[in-house]
């Protein structure tokens, strides 16, 4: 048995979403399989009684052991850090946060807005809204760099916007069937089990990208190439199993088309979403990409493109997911 | 979920949900005033301004991770109608396929995880089917509550499909969508869709072919199905009908009366170029308002938000084009008068002013009733013969919600078969520096709308009014209260300790947020009962 309390914080509960597209396990699995013993969590089905009530509190002083605190959403400090523009329980919600991460064995934030302050943290950050333990790329955020959870970790961060089901549903199990041991975490404190690959591994557009050859258009145009060129697609700089580990079963926002946005990265979304920055490759004299992918640097990367589109086959010109 | 609360009052968490508070006042036994009161707030609105024109793809999902398709599906004709598009067909179906794949999940989503677990509450223990609605609803462990749940997956597996993800894609682009799909994903989508349907609809919750339930016609046809066959009679919903009525959801929850529908779905000819002005007649699922007695024309110039007793700065009342976002501390705006995070929209209708009005399912279907559909739009008399039959009520407004799983499912399957792979799925837009949008659609829990103005290359303005702010949004400078609170004033309690009442009435509007009610006793200002009701968006 391992006890679970989830709270949301400047949240639009698309994790919590997310987590209920789960099989193996589901989320019902979760709880009659693996002894998830879900203390509350904001909308799925927990009576709010005086036990469910007395829970709370207790598990705020220390009185009930808390194995596990799952937080979704960002943690709002404004208006002036007086945290008012989310009430909970009548008292701002930063304040529960901080008396239940102290009291949890582990600390789980699940979604970018937990880990790194996400959309809401976006400029101007109207809510002053922070991530459990960064803003954005910086360290500290809400608890602080350095902070541990009584088992003597720092926040376990599962990104995306939202997380896939398996990286929360996995990490649950491994927790509830005694591998904590086993989740190593990398320097962004993510499970690196699912973190250390790219977007991009495992893509289905991977082999345009060997060959420097680009999508031209959406819709249609999606049928052949690569979406890194002109599209923005941040496949190879972002780190994430999208294209292991398939969304809802069947895809993944690059193999439908779709550019990835980096959202498991901290800086999302890009630049602050700028004019002219969204669904386009930003680049350097009109050709050359600004960002190259993780390793490479310009003059290498473009000397490889260049030998890439002289050995790029025909078929790599031509449609390939065609009807 | 109501539970009794004896204690409840002198608890320093008194409100254990910060999302929705819902604050009721009774005196001798009757709710003599009501404040819904959201308490978080984002500053999305503020977050759009300045930014890229289609950033509103990007960030307005994430308003709401339940509705987020919906959020990207009207983003999406914001632009459309601001740039001036031109919509392949194709794009239309794939849009269409989409925000209705997201509505079929949230359906039994919706009734098992967040809806039915109310049915098992000790306060219905005396029912005499009471453990049967246990075997069947209990959280995590009943045997309707698991498959439905985890089956409610499914539909999302074809928003996938198209879309890449469910929640948070933005593959709906101004021009069309960003898939170009393969055979696969037709055939897959039609196969995982007829799975569910036969798993979960038909077997479980029907208890009988779609074509069958949508032969019902009149209130009273639903009556009669659900006692027509022991299939039926023993299906999910045959057994809801019966119990609900057992406990008395067919009497409460009546509301404001008044209803709105911006429609959605359009017919992939009809709105090749999508405009303002044409959207109305190219809908499939109808707008419209109906104000009790008559219907009328939606027209999104006649929308209004008041922020009188909004947590923002000053009063009055903005058509969203020309809509405010500036924040002030709670604490200072409750001095005020002023008590949600929701700002309250208000609908000019001819002779009646700005009012109030419901949105959602029940809405919609309603909205469906109205004569004169063109040979594309859906007319369906069933829920306009419920409301002025037996009229408005809990159970109506649920079945009005499930009876569109039925319907969606043919229109899903419809517009699969009409997607044609060698056509196109984009035309690229030309980006204009300059413009103003209005997109909607209806997202499971009714009107979703986004209004954007662009100027040299930027957001200039964006406003987003969702169902919730419709529905919970509080009182408008004339101090009309919002439709949630309009359907609490008034209600008797029988039972001071136990007022299972508020729950039922609360529980009726589908909310888009977890909501806490709270009653306080008018003489001693003493909180006494709380509940959680169960809804999100």
């Amino acid at each position: 048995m391992a006890s679970l309390l989830w709270f949301q914080g400047g949240a639009c509960s698309g994790n919590t979403m997310s987590f209920l597209n789960a099989e193996e396990p589901s989320a019902c699995d979760l709880v009659t399989d693996f002894g998830i013993d879900i203390l509350w969590h904001p909308s799925l089905g927990m009576e709010l009684g005086e036990q469910a009530q007395k829970i709370f509190w207790d598990c705020a002083k220390g009185e009930r052991p808390l194995d596990i605190f799952v937080f979704e959403g960002t943690v709002i400090m404004g208006p002036e850090n007086t945290g008012r523009f989310q009430m909970f329980a009548d008292r701002p919600m930063k304040d529960w946060v901080i008396d239940l991460c102290n009291q949890a064995s582990i600390v789980v934030a699940i979604g970018d807005c937990a880990c790194w302050g996400g959309i809401p943290a976006t400029a101007p950050n109207p809510t002053d809204s922070v991530g459990l333990q960064y803003l954005k790329k910086a360290k500290g955020g809400f608890l602080g760099d350095g902070w541990t959870s009584k088992a003597g970790l720092p926040v376990i961060n599962i990104p995306g916007c939202p997380a896939h089901p398996d990286w929360v549903t996995q990490i649950l199990v491994a927790v509830a069937s005694g591998r904590t041991g086993d989740i190593a975490l990398d320097e962004l404190q993510r499970p690196q089990t699912f973190f250390k690959s790219f977007t991009q591994t495992g893509c289905t557009r991977v082999q345009f990208f060997e060959y420097k050859q680009s999508t031209m258009e959406f819709g249609q145009g999606t049928r052949t190439g690569c979406l890194f060129y002109e599209f923005g697609c941040r496949g190879p700089v972002t780190r994430s199993p999208c294209n292991r580990i398939l969304w809802n079963r069947q895809s993944s926002k690059t193999r439908a088309g779709m550019p990835c946005t980096g959202c498991t990265e901290p800086e999302f979304p890009f630049f602050d979403l700028a004019p002219g920055t969204v669904f386009k490759t930003q680049k350097i004299s009109g050709s050359v990409p600004k960002e190259v992918p993780v390793g490479t640097d310009h003059v290498t990367y473009m000397a490889h493109a260049a030998a890439a589109r002289i050995a790029a086959p025909e078929w790599s010109k031509e449609d390939m997911f065609v009807v | 979920m109501a539970v009794k609360t004896k204690d409840l009052r002198i608890s320093p968490l008194g409100r254990v949900e910060g999302d929705l508070d819902l604050n009721v006042v009774v005196e001798d036994g009757v709710v003599v005033d009501a404040q819904a009161e959201a308490s978080m707030f984002r500053g999305f609105e503020i977050i759009l301004k300045g930014k890229d024109p289609q950033a509103g793809l990007i960030v307005t999902p994430r308003i709401c991770g339940i509705c987020g398709g919906s959020h990207l599906y009207k983003a999406a004709y914001a632009l459309d109608t601001a740039w001036q598009t031109e919509l392949p067909p194709n794009a239309t179906l794939i849009r269409n396929i989409a925000q209705a794949c997201e509505t079929l999940q949230s359906i039994p989503r919706w009734f098992y995880a967040l809806f039915a677990i109310d049915l098992v509450n000790k306060n219905y223990a005396k029912a005499k089917e009471y453990d049967e609605a246990v075997r069947r609803f209990a959280p995590f462990v009943g045997t309707s509550y698991e498959p439905g749940v985890t089956w409610s997956g499914k539909p999302v597996e074809v928003y996938a499909m198209f879309g890449g993800q469910w929640p948070h894609s933005s593959f709906m682009i101004p021009g069309g969508v960003m898939c170009g799909p393969t055979l696969s994903e037709i055939t897959r989508s039609i196969a995982i869709l007829d799975w569910w349907a036969d798993a979960w609809l038909e077997k479980q919750w029907l208890g009988c072919s779609i074509d069958r339930w949508l032969e019902n016609k009149t209130w009273q046809d639903v009556l009669d199905w659900a006692n027509e066959n022991e299939s039926q009679y023993n299906s999910d919903c045959g057994f809801f009908i019966r119990y609900a009525q057992e406990i008395g959801l067919d009497k409460l929850g009546q509301g404001a009366g008044a209803f709105l529908a911006t429609g959605t779905f359009f017919d992939p000819e009809l709105y090749a170029r999508p405009t303002i002005d044409g959207r109305n007649d190219a809908l499939i699922t109808r707008s419209g308002v109906y104000d009790g007695s008559g219907y009328h024309d939606f027209d999104h110039m006649r929308v209004s938000e008041d922020h009188t007793h909004s947590f923002f700065k000053g009063s009055g009342s903005l058509h969203p084009w020309d809509g405010v976002t500036d924040p002030i501390d709670p604490a200072d705006g409750h001095k005020q008068g002023k008590y949600s995070w929701a700002k309250s929209p208000r609908y000019n209708v001819n002779g009646k002013g700005y009012i109030p009005l419901e949105a959602g399912p029940l809405a919609r279907q309603v909205v469906a009733g109205r004569p004169g559909a063109a040979d594309h739009q859906d007319h369906d008399p069933l829920f306009l013969d419920a409301i002025q039959t037996v009229g408005p009520s809990v159970l109506v407004r649920v079945m009005g919600r499930m009876h569109e799983a039925a319907k969606y499912m043919k229109l899903v399957k419809g517009w699969l078969n009409d997607v044609n792979l060698h056509e196109k799925f984009y035309i690229k837009p030309a980006e204009l520096a300059d413009g103003r949008g209005f997109g909607s659609t209806e997202a499971a829990r009714g009107s979703l709308s986004d209004w954007i103005v662009l100027k040299d290359g930027k957001i200039e303005n964006y406003q987003v009014v969702t169902p919730t702010a419709w529905n919970i949004g509080p009182m408008d400078g004339k101090d009309v209260h919002g439709p949630m609170e309009q359907a609490f004033i008034g209600a008797t309690i029988e039972d001071m300790s136990d007022p299972v009442e508020m729950g039922h009435v609360a529980r009726s509007f589908d909310s888009c947020l977890v909501c806490t009610v709270h009653a306080y006793d008018r003489k001693t200002g003493k909180e006494m009962a709380q509940f959680r009701i169960g809804d999100i968006c």
